[in-house]
């Protein structure tokens, strides 16, 4: 990569655009303190984050961190495509233009005095789950933790272009983000139906009641609740309605999903899949002992989520979906959150139990326990099983 | 780029990256001059690096410096050290990213890729992932 070719991007910083960023780190908030208070049933040898990538940095939550019903934003999954560059809040603006009558450029400050909506809603990277996949694909190996389940607050992406006199020839939402790529790494666009947009979508500068960090975007980003986080975008600079879906490399390429099951670790072709659109109901164990006694009951934890506003049951197996014992699930709840769940086990004879968990949504959709196999590794939701020894 | 600048950039990326979600005594000291409240507890282990500072470095072998050069710049070597991938999916991989600007000679290519594979093929369990503080801590 030669260096005239990193114009401003983040991995190519110039030296002037590194003494810039530092400059901008005195602006940064740490994560404030009301995370902390919103976390109380985490034990503090338990707050910590998997590190995936140095720079630019993926971090994903360790299961057993996940079992409150609101995410601590410190404990928040990260992902970057690349290195920092991130706005300023004060010179932060959002476009709007496109099929509007009116474009807009909208401040913080803008936003901030409109009509204020929140919801409580999963996030999930795309590629959550990625290394399980089988045989294996490249890119960032998630497990299980890249999700959570947060408190967003901000504007319905509805009341924005209503402002700005949306057209009634739009039918997609186009959406850019403020990061720029290194070298000749295409750009991080997105676009979404309008459909979703209109219904539901929210340009969020909160996340469980404090602004939103720059590492979850600041000062704001898309929240697309029930869709997966390659359409949250971060750092969001501009939204654009317009007549065709977006074009490039993370629209026509990338972000992709086989519309057929195929052969696992045979690649398929572009025109042989569609953009990741909505989740995949998914369950994760979060809480199990390490072992237990024949009679003996022990408490198994764990969350569930969908694209289905609701999950409709959480169901634990030990005889590898054989029978199965419907587990309990918690009443908190809001569209397109996870539900928490518990399961009370009790072996019944001695050695090593395999306990499996699957979900059904509010839809009917059934967990599978192997999920579909595509070359980028989206959207994995087979089985989450663990292991338990049982003793006499 | 010469090899001292980029590395020399990516301790100012560490450096950056550790200001960006600096420690929480700097929340607590801050906190502290605008309310006088009682300092925040620290519910983590400090001992923990702060998530982005801790980083590893890619294997020896003939092929290193290159991989230094080229992979490095864009994102540390876990990036590297987590897959596990063949030989097709590793060149498949090589030419997406000269493509995106990663500066592989050509003459160079067949090297990288066996060196690579070599490190990171499908049998790879190498991975040990950075237990980090909590974001922003």
């Amino acid at each position: 990569m030669k260096s005239d070719q990193r114009g401003n991007s983040g991995a190519g910083l110039t030296r002037r655009a590194f003494l810039s960023a530092a400059g901008a780190v005195a602006l940064v908030p740490s994560i404030g303190l009301a995370a902390t208070a919103a976390a109380p049933a985490i034990p503090v040898n338990r707050r910590r984050m998997i590190q995936m990538n140095g720079y630019a940095i993926d971090a994903e939550t360790p299961l057993d961190a996940l079992i409150t019903y609101l995410t601590p934003n410190d404990l928040f999954f990260v992902r970057h495509h690349w290195n920092p560059m991130y706005p300023g809040a004060k010179t932060w603006a959002l476009t709007v233009d496109g099929e509007v009558e009116t474009p807009l450029q909208l401040t913080l400050a803008d936003l901030k005095r409109m009509p204020k909506t929140t919801a409580t809603c999963v996030l999930q990277c795309a590629g959550n789950g990625r290394s399980l996949h089988k045989p294996r694909v490249p890119g960032v190996q998630w497990k299980y933790g890249a999700v959570g389940n947060a408190r967003w607050g901000g504007v319905r992406v509805a009341d924005i272009l209503k402002q700005a006199g949306l057209k009634a020839t739009a039918r997609h939402l186009h959406t850019f983000g403020w990061d720029k790529p290194p070298g000749k790494v295409p750009p991080f666009h997105r676009s979404i139906e309008m459909e979703k947009v209109l219904a539901d979508a929210m340009v969020a500068y909160e996340m469980n009641g404090e602004p939103l960090h720059q590492l979850h975007g600041a000062p704001a980003r898309l929240v697309v609740p029930g869709w997966a986080g390659d359409h949250w975008m971060k750092w969001l600079v501009r939204i654009s309605p317009q007549v065709e879906p977006q074009k490039g490399f993370y629209m026509d390429v990338a972000y992709r999903y086989p519309n057929n099951p195929g052969e696992p670790g045979v690649a398929f072709k572009p025109e042989e899949m569609h953009p990741v659109t909505e989740l995949f109901v998914k369950s994760n164990i979060t809480q199990v002992p390490a072992t237990a006694r024949v009679g003996a009951p022990v408490l198994i934890n764990g969350f569930a989520f969908s694209g289905a506003p609701d999950i409709g049951s959480v169901e634990v197996t030990d005889d590898d979906g054989a029978t199965w014992k419907p587990a309990h699930l918690s009443s908190e709840h809001d569209p397109y959150a996870w539900r928490l769940w518990s399961f009370t086990y009790r072996p019944s004879a001695p050695g090593r139990v395999r306990l499996a968990a699957r979900a059904t949504d509010s839809r009917g959709s059934v967990q599978p326990k192997e999920a579909v196999w595509n070359q980028s590794g989206y959207l994995y939701n087979g089985w989450h099983a663990v292991e338990i020894e049982v003793s006499a | 780029m010469s090899r001292s600048a980029g590395f020399a950039m990516l301790a100012v990326l560490a450096f950056i990256g550790a200001a960006l979600i600096g420690p929480p005594e700097t929340a607590a000291a801050k906190s502290s001059k605008k309310k006088k409240t009682t300092t925040a507890p620290v519910n983590f282990d400090k001992n923990l690096p702060v998530l982005g500072t801790k980083l590893s470095g890619l294997p020896d072998g003939p092929s290193k410096a290159l991989a230094d050069k080229a992979c490095l710049e864009c994102h540390s070597a876990d990036m590297m050290w987590q897959q596990r991938l063949t030989e097709k999916q590793w060149t498949a991989t090589v030419t997406k990213m000269v493509g995106w600007g990663s500066d592989v000679p050509d003459d160079k290519k067949g090297a990288l890729i066996a060196y690579l594979v070599e490190n990171f093929g499908p049998d790879n369990d190498k991975f040990q992932p950075v237990i980090t503080r909590p974001v922003g801590r």
